[in-house]
This record gives C-alpha cells, structure tokens and sequence, in this order.
C-alpha cells in the first residue's frame, strides 16, 4: 500500500510573486542591516553624555576628617578626578601611576572619590600604599551618580573652565594620564 | 471588519498618548516645576519613576527592582528629588545627563524613537487592511471560479455523486460508502421510482 | 584520547548531515527508492553521532577530565554531581552539543515515522533537516569546538556559572527550552518540502501540524519555567522583564501559535495554505534570530553569553535561511492555491483571521522594540532602551485583545452566522463576563485593563466550558449515556477539539492571572534588626536570626524570618544570600511562599551578621501560582491534542459504520 508512487504533481505555476517578494525584502533587508551594523558592538560600553559638558559640581569631605573640598574652589586649573575602591583590583594598579603622576603635574589638582567602600578600609589602603591627593568620601554615591559612574575605575579629565575634557574607563598608566592631561590643557575636545 | 481595527486602533490610542516627548536635555535641570511630595504618595511615585530608570549595572533591571546598592542610591535620589518638588520629567532629564539616553527604560519621543511607537499602530492597520482584503479575494475567486469553470478549482474533497481524482483515495471512499451507506460501486442508487 | 574521539564523532555528524542533505534534495527533485534508503540512513546516522558526541562529554565532565576544553571552561571538583551533569548545557559550545542532540533524536524519530509516507515530500523534508544539522555540526567542528584539546590540563576548573548553581530548575529549563526550539526545525523542513513540491495537500497538514504542536507544548512549558526561574531566583519579584533572550524565545511561540490555528483552516477549508507554511518558516527563522541574538553578545543581556566568533558565523546562516526562505517563497507561493474560500460575515473563519493578525501584531512589537536599540545605534549613534515599560504598554491591549477573540471564536459556528446565531452565542456569557468583573471590583481591582481582563476572561471561561461539554451533552441527549459516560466517550472520539479547549482554558487562566498579578501586588523595603517585626497586608514577618551555612562550592547566609498570617504563625522562611568563590557581589536566593490566593516573598538586599541586621523586600503578590498551574493545564491540553495521532485510530468496521450514520457530534 506505502510503496506506490502517486501520480505526477500537478504542473507547478512557477510565476514569480511580486508581493512575497516586496514583502519578504522589506523585512529580511533592513532586519539584516541592523544586525551586520551592530556586530563587535559591545553593549555593555556605554559613551558618556558628559564629555563636552559642564562637570558637576560637588562639596565632599576628605577621608580623615577636614574641610570638605569642592570643585568650585578648583575653577582656572585643570582637575583630574578618579573614582575608585579598596575592593577594585585594577585600581591597586592604577594607583600608583596616579600617585606619581600627581607629584609630576604640580599644576593639575588630582582628586580621588572613593566608590561604596568605607572609610576604615580606606584609610588603612592610604596609610599602606601612600598618596599624594586627597581621597574624598562619597556616603551615598550621589556624586557618582551625577558623574554616570557604572563601576570603578572611571576618571575624568576637566580642564580649567570647569568642562569634561575626557571619561577615561578602566585602570591609567602615565603614558595615558600625560596626554590625557595634554588634552585637557589643550582645551576643548 | 474595519470597525474591529478601528476599535482596536482606539484602544491602542491611549498607550500612545502616554509615551514621553521630551527633546534632549541641553543643562541642569532648574527649579522644582512639581509639589513637594512625602508618605505613601511618595513611596508610590518612587517606585513608579524608579521603574522607568534602568540600573546602569545591572542587566536591564529597572532601578526599583534592581538590588544593587548603585540603584538604592539612585533610588534613593530618586525619592530626595521628589520630595523637593521636582517633577517626572525634570528627575528622568537629571539622570539622562549623568549616564545618557541609555538610563531611560521607556524611550522617549525623539528623533527615529517614533518608530517604535508607530510602527505597531502601522501594522495594525495595514494588517487589518490585508485581512479584508483576502476575504474579499477569497470570496472573488471561488465565486468567480463557480461562475466560469466548475472544474478548474482541484479539489481532494470528494462530492456525492463522484470519486475524487486519485486513484487510492478513490479505493478508500468507495470502500467506505460500499460499507457504511450499502452503496453498491460507491455510487448513490438512482431513486426508486414510486409505485403508482 | 577524548578530546580527538569527540572531535572524530562531531566531525562523522558534519559529514553525515552534509551528505544527506545532497541526497535528501537529489532524491526530492529525482526520487529513487535507493536515494530515499540513503538519505534515511544518513539522517540516522548523523542523529547517533551528535548522540554519541553528547554522551562522551557527559563522561567527560562527570570523570573531570580537564584535557577537553569545555570541561576545562565549566567543569569542577567542588560542585555536586548533578551540576556536573548539567554543565552540558550550560555554557557556550555545551549548549550547541545539546542542540545538536536534540536536533538528532527529532530527526531520526519525524524520518522514522514518515519512512513509508509521503514519499514525494519526504526527501526534501530531510534534506532540508539534514541542512541545518549540517550548519550545527560545523559550528561544532568550527568556531564552537568544545572537544578542543587543553595542552597543560589544569587541576581543576571554575565550575559553571555561580548563577546556574542556584536552582534545580537549571537542570530542566534547557531541556524544555531545547526540546521546543530546536523541534521546530521539523515543522520547517516539512513546510519547505511543501513549498519544493508545489503542493500542500490534505494529508501532509497533519504531520505538519503535528510536529509543530510538539515542540509547541515543550516551547510553552519552557517559558514559563524560565518566568519561573526569573522568579524564584533573581530575586526581584518578578516573572518576566522583557529581556531579549526572554523575548527571543517567545517571539516563535507566537509565531507558532499563529500557525497552529490557521493550520486549522487549512485542514478544514483548504484555505491559507501558503499563509500557514509562512508563519511555519518564520517560526523557524526567530529561532535562528533568537539563537543570534543569545549567543552573539551583541544584545544587552542577563542571559549574555560572552561574545565569541559564533555570533558572525550565526549572522551568515541566518542571512542564508532568511533568503532561501525568500526566494522559495517567492517561486512557489502561487502554486499553494486555495482549495475553499473563508466566510465574509461574522464567522469563526474571520475571527481565526483576526486571531493571526494579533498574533502578528504581537510578534511585530516584541521583535521591534528588542531589536530597536540596534536601529537607533546605527541610525542616530545614540545608545538607548526599550525596557519593561514599553513592552507592558504595547502588550497588555494586545494581551486583552486576544482573550476576547479567544471567547468570541470558538462561540461563532463555522459558518456565516445569522443574526439569531450571533446573539445567543454572544449574549449568554456575558453574564459570567459581568460577574468576574464585579467579583474583581469587589475585591480591590480599579486598574481598567485589569478590570476588562477579569470581563473577557469571564466571557472566554464561559464559551470554552460550554464547548467542552457541548459533544457531552449532545450525547447524553442522543444516547441516553450518563454525564461520566458521555464525557468519556466525547473525548475518545473528538480527543483533538478536547485538548484543544483545554489548551484555550489554561491560557485564559494564564492571562488572567498575569494581569491580576501584576497589578494588585503590594511591597515593601526595610531593613530589620535581630528581633525587629514588619507587617504588609495581613503577614506579619519577625526577623529571629542570620546564620552561616558552609557548602563546598559557597557560602551563605541564611536569614530566619518567623511568618505569622492574620495573628497564627505559619512557619519560617529562609531567604539567603550566596558568595560563590568566582563572584564579587554576593548572588541572594529569595524565600517564597506559595498557596492558592497569594505568594509571600521575600529577598534580601543586605545582610550583616555581625551587626545583626537585614536589609529585606517584601512582596505579596496574588494568584502567581496560578499561572504556574495554567501552563500544566495548557501542557496537558497539547498532549490530549497531540496523543490520537499516535494511537493511529484504527476504528473497527461496524463503528466506522455507526459514526458514518450518525449525526454529526458536536461540528468543531
């Protein structure tokens, strides 16, 4: 009963639909565009909007206790502001280009925002690694917030108008820090 | 059948007229526009603005579902800046200076962004406007193909008075009307005529 | 010695698979017995090897043995041994080495089943499954090795994912997941069959619809165990935030669905043939996009794996089944005519059409707003979002819209229905309609889509039970039979339309439940010292203590919170918090109370042993558990659906003649 063949399929009409073929093309073409634009894109690197723009202001007090530091005061000199934390492995190794940077551009003022960490810790990291600026205590991420922080190390280079010149992710060696400062002292992106 | 897009074209109108319009935020965001808010109304709007912010750390959770002690501070800026007075927008625009566009769950009216929000109306309506039209072809073409040529319609679907075209399902019909309607061949008996 | 071995078998899979399609497609356009014998063998073939593949890397990482790289990359000695087990599946290359299986045990079992039927259709159906094995065995011998050879073994590995480790149900959601997304290969290639020989005829529906519904049951299940698992794990409370892998797997079960009612009309009238093969191909063409979009890491994700060379590899294939479905399609749509005609006043025919555009409609939505982000990147340069706000908005209209058709349907007879016909099946439910919308007022419900949910649920509860019972009755009138009795028989002869209905009831109570659940749930966030009480809704939660819990692969904390409801205390809940080695932040296990009306749940946010204090949310969401049930339901309807296939309906002579004599029971 299986094994017999039917009998031929009728004669096909094999005319080409223009519909389907519209319809198909106005889906597939631009649905394959989008995706080919987008391959190597990484999601998770997110451009900051701040660049060019006015650095937000803040008032946060230095670990250790002391009068609370703000970027205001700062205005006509070019600041250098780096988020990080005890808890950030990279960070150890950034340190100690930023220590040493800060001692060399006398006319820059480098700042560190600690990020969710606290204060003990903090402190005991200074006492045993050094440094040479301050470190500025963050309680409730505010000021991370309004610097679109997404996790540590972040940095940002402001120049003497008081404008983000650079966001720079992820650990600096002094190569990256000279000329980043370059930048900032150029003026203007 | 246009009556039914129509009315689910309506029902989509107010998801719409809920979607945000705002141009790109140029700087700071001024003076309060809103009250200030306190107890349970500001827990709820809280929640509720919280919900259109995205963690930045998280993977697409919304600020007021995300346990991350990054989005309880936002949250908790959130709740400050409400209750100081500052409206829905003023405190979205805040964030979106910090981290961007990318910070808003719900996209506003900008730029290609209308897309989004009519390109589902769009369909709707073009694929209501498909719908009637193939039942109006479908009605034209069986018609039209009674009118003209019964026979040019194949059909594996048997008639009473005939076999289908293919030869094993032919075997099987009749084999079937020989058992279950006792008619001989497969083929209905001529009526009888009545005895006069 | 295994890693070679595992890189011979998959490479014996690529071989097999690749021959076979040449054949299958050879034997399609020139069909010979011996092509036919052939190509079964080969598709046997490359289902044994993907097999044997997949066992030796089980061997592989329940013996740890390091020297193959997938084990290197997720196996370890600290993690108990049903992790190991399911490590298979839970990275990367793993994953595609299951799909592959999966791939395999479908194959074998569709070409076993249809060796002797349909033979013009038949060898292009594995051709074109045999294709797509191909295209899985070569990423597999390619960019997705998993049976790389590791030079210097290390001693041990890093185990899977901290994440994966949490929950049992990571040993089922991929299997489900798989087992309905891969299956829809199947429902693919008979579709291209269809459309290569120019014909869709009335006996190849059925397996068409068949194969689909099967994967369709383990699709439907998947997601919600993945809702589930967001659920009972994450830790934020809920089920479902529009992630785009979330999305990725539910864009072809709506494709599918679409599919599964207008294969109905197909069945029936003959109509929508080319319609219905579409959505078919585009069922299987989102799992393609979905697979994209999970693995490529192109796409922000909780789901992420980390980029890799896949993703390009995944762009090409798509990009070519994208376009041999176009150019098919285009070629041979015209030959799949009509062989009826669809009613053009209020009829079930318009509304099964209504149903799709929905459906559609949906698919549209979920497909933009994920792909969106993309568009604009590339358009604008922006970086932006499209989250749970938007979807909630475009989905819940679309959600209602469907319950409504979902009672109005199966209420309008098939054929044009006249005036009198139209009221007395649209007005009586009304009543249960008006009802549960009160009975929701009554009980808090304001949120107006809530509301019109709770009304067309009603409305759709009313229909589908009276079409349940509708062959009942008609039988205890005609026969006399007892209500058991006829109830009995009705669903061994119309088991098809039964399970059908059943699937109907399950996914109104599904939607009803979503609505309700996530609308009238209330929360709250505190933080509590040892002893302190908090109270919401009628709960009353005491924190007693936090305790230390030692495991081998990581370490928690466990907060004991005493639960009391309206004054008598109902036990304890455990909400953890869980440091794997491999994670800096601490990964937390929420606690979850389930009874029929509400779920108490509860996750903490901080917990500080040493200060003895717990920082908590707490959530009271109602009616969550009954989506859980309504999935079992729908699960069981497609089984009772699918089962008469299988059973081969051999009816006797002396019945056949019987039912042909007969009335007809219950027209569906």
């Amino acid at each position: 009963m299986a094994t017999a063949p039917l009998p031929d399929a009728p004669a096909r009409a094999s005319r080409v639909n223009p519909w389907v073929l519209g319809a198909g093309l106005a889906v597939v073409v631009p649905l394959l565009a989008v995706l080919v634009l987008n391959l190597g894109r990484d999601p998770h690197s997110i451009r900051s909007p701040l660049v060019g723009r006015a650095a937000p202001a803040f008032s946060l007090a230095p670990v250790g206790g002391g009068a609370p530091v703000s970027l205001a005061s700062l205005r006509g000199r070019p600041v250098v502001i780096n988020f990080w934390a005890t808890w950030c492995v990279p960070c150890f190794e950034e340190h100690a280009a930023l220590t040493a940077s800060a001692r060399t551009f006398g006319d820059v003022q480098f700042l560190g925002v600690v990020y969710e960490d606290d204060e003990a810790r903090t402190k005991a990291f200074l006492a045993d690694r050094g440094s040479s600026y301050p470190a500025l205590l963050d309680p409730d991420g505010r000021t991370a917030i309004a610097y679109g922080v997404f996790g540590v190390p972040e940095t940002f280079f402001i120049d003497g108008a008081g404008r983000i010149a650079e966001k720079f992710v992820g650990p600096l060696n002094r190569a990256t820090i000279a000329s980043l400062i370059a930048k900032a002292k150029g003026g203007g992106p | 059948m246009s009556r039914l897009a129509l009315a689910l074209l309506l029902a989509a109108a107010p998801s719409l007229a809920a979607a945000p319009t705002s141009p790109a935020p140029a700087g700071g965001i001024d003076a309060p526009r809103g009250g200030p808010l306190s107890g349970a109304e500001l827990d709820a709007r809280t929640n509720e603005i919280g919900g259109l912010l995205r963690c930045p750390v998280c993977q697409g959770l919304s600020v007021a579902d995300s346990p991350s002690s990054m989005a309880r501070n936002m949250k908790a800026e959130v709740r400050d800046k409400l209750a100081a007075g500052y409206d829905r927008e003023q405190i979205l625009t805040y964030f979106e200076r910090s981290y961007g566009e990318f910070v808003r769950l719900d996209p506003p009216m900008r730029g290609v962004n209308w897309l989004v929000w009519f390109g589902p109306v769009a369909v709707l309506v073009a694929g209501g406007g498909v719908v009637a039209w193939a039942i109006k072809r479908s009605a034209r073409n069986s018609g039209a193909a009674q009118a003209t040529d019964p026979g040019s319609v194949p059909s594996d679907l048997p008639s009473r008075d005939t076999l289908p075209a293919d030869a094993r399902l032919a075997e099987a019909v009749r084999r079937t009307r020989e058992l279950a309607y006792d008619w001989p061949g497969g083929v209905p008996p001529k009526p009888r005529p009545l005895p006069s | 010695m295994i890693p070679m071995l595992g890189r011979a078998l998959v490479l014996l899979a690529l071989l097999a698979a690749s021959g076979g399609a040449l054949v299958g497609f050879a034997t399609g356009a020139r069909p010979t017995a011996l092509g036919w014998l052939w190509a079964r063998r080969l598709a046997y073939a490359f289902a044994a090897f993907m097999a044997l593949a997949n066992l030796l890397m089980e061997y592989a990482l329940l013996s740890h043995d390091f020297s193959v790289s997938y084990v290197a990359h997720v196996g370890s000695r600290s993690v108990p041994t049903w992790v190991s087990m399911v490590s298979l599946w839970s990275s990367l290359e793993g994953s595609i080495l299951f799909w592959g299986l999966v791939m395999g045990v479908y194959v074998a079992v569709a070409t076993r089943q249809n060796r002797d039927k349909h033979p013009e259709y038949m060898p292009y159906a594995v051709g074109v499954w045999l294709a797509c094995g191909a295209f899985f065995s070569f990423l597999l011998a390619g960019p997705a090795q998993p049976f790389a050879t590791v030079p210097g073994p290390p001693l041990d590995g890093p185990g899977p994912n901290a994440l994966l480790q949490n929950h049992f149900l990571m040993v089922i959601h991929p299997p489900f997941l798989y087992s309905g997304y891969v299956g829809m290969t199947i429902p693919f290639g008979l579709a291209c069959a269809a459309l290569l020989v120019g014909r869709l005829g009335h006996d190849f529906i059925r397996p068409l619809r068949n194969f689909l519904l099967l994967p369709w049951i383990f699709l439907t299940v998947a997601i919600v165990l993945g809702g589930w698992w967001a659920y009972e794990v994450l830790g934020w409370g809920g089920y479902w935030a529009w992630d785009p892998v979330e999305n990725a797997s539910f864009l072809p079960w709506l494709t599918a669905t679409a599919a599964l009612h207008s294969a109905l009309l197909v069945e029936r009238k003959g109509v929508l043939k080319a319609w219905t093969v579409t959505l078919v191909i585009g069922t299987y063409l989102l799992t393609i996009l979905g697979t994209f979009m999970t693995r490529s890491g192109v796409f922000n994700s909780v789901h992420s794996f980390t980029q890799s060379a896949i993703g390009p590899t995944i762009l090409v294939f798509l990009a070519a089944a994208l376009i041999f479905a176009v150019v098919l399609l285009t070629l041979r749509v015209n030959a799949l005519a009509p062989e009826g005609r669809l009613e053009t006043g209020p009829s079930r025919d318009v509304v099964f059409l209504v149903q799709n555009l929905l459906f559609v409609l949906f698919t549209f939505t979920v497909l933009l707003g994920t792909v969106f982000p993309l568009v604009v990147e590339a358009a604008r340069g922006v970086q932006m979002s499209v989250g749970r706000p938007y979807f909630d908005r475009m989905s819940v209209p679309i959600g209602v819209c469907l319950l409504f058709v979902m009672g109005v349907g199966p209420a309008l007879p098939w054929g044009r229905a006249t005036g009198r016909q139209f009221r007395c099946a649209l007005l009586p439910p009304l009543f249960t309609a008006a009802a549960l919308a009160v009975l929701g007022f009554v009980f808090g419900v304001r949120n107006p889509w809530t509301l019109l949910a709770l009304f067309f649920g009603g409305f759709t509860a009313q229909v589908t039970v009276s079409e349940l019972l509708l062959p009942v009755r008609q039988r205890m009138r005609s026969h006399g039979e007892s209500f058991l009795e006829a109830f009995g028989q009705a669903r061994q002869r119309g088991q098809r339309r039964f399970g059908a209905y059943i699937v109907h009831a399950g996914a109104l109570l599904a939607i009803v439940a979503i609505a309700v659940s996530s609308t009238m749930g209330t929360s709250k966030e505190i933080q509590l010292r040892q002893g302190e009480s908090t109270t919401l809704g009628a709960y009353s939660l005491t924190f007693v203590n936090a305790e230390r819990v030692s495991e081998p692969h990581r370490e928690s904390v466990l907060a004991r919170m005493d639960v009391s409801k309206n004054g008598r205390p109902i036990g304890s809940l455990y909400p953890r918090m869980n440091q794997y080695e491999s994670q800096r932040e601490p990964i937390g296990t929420p606690a979850v109370r389930t009874s029929l009306t509400e779920d108490l749940y509860l996750s903490i946010h901080n917990i500080d042993p040493g200060s003895r204090t717990v920082g908590l949310l707490v959530l009271v969401n109602p009616m969550v558990g009954w989506i859980w049930i309504a999935t079992a339901i729908m699960a069981l309807g497609g089984l009772l659906a699918l089962m008469p296939a299988w059973r081969g309906a051999r009816v006797p002579v002396t019945e056949r003649a019987r039912v042909a004599t007969a009335s007809p029971e219950g027209s569906s």
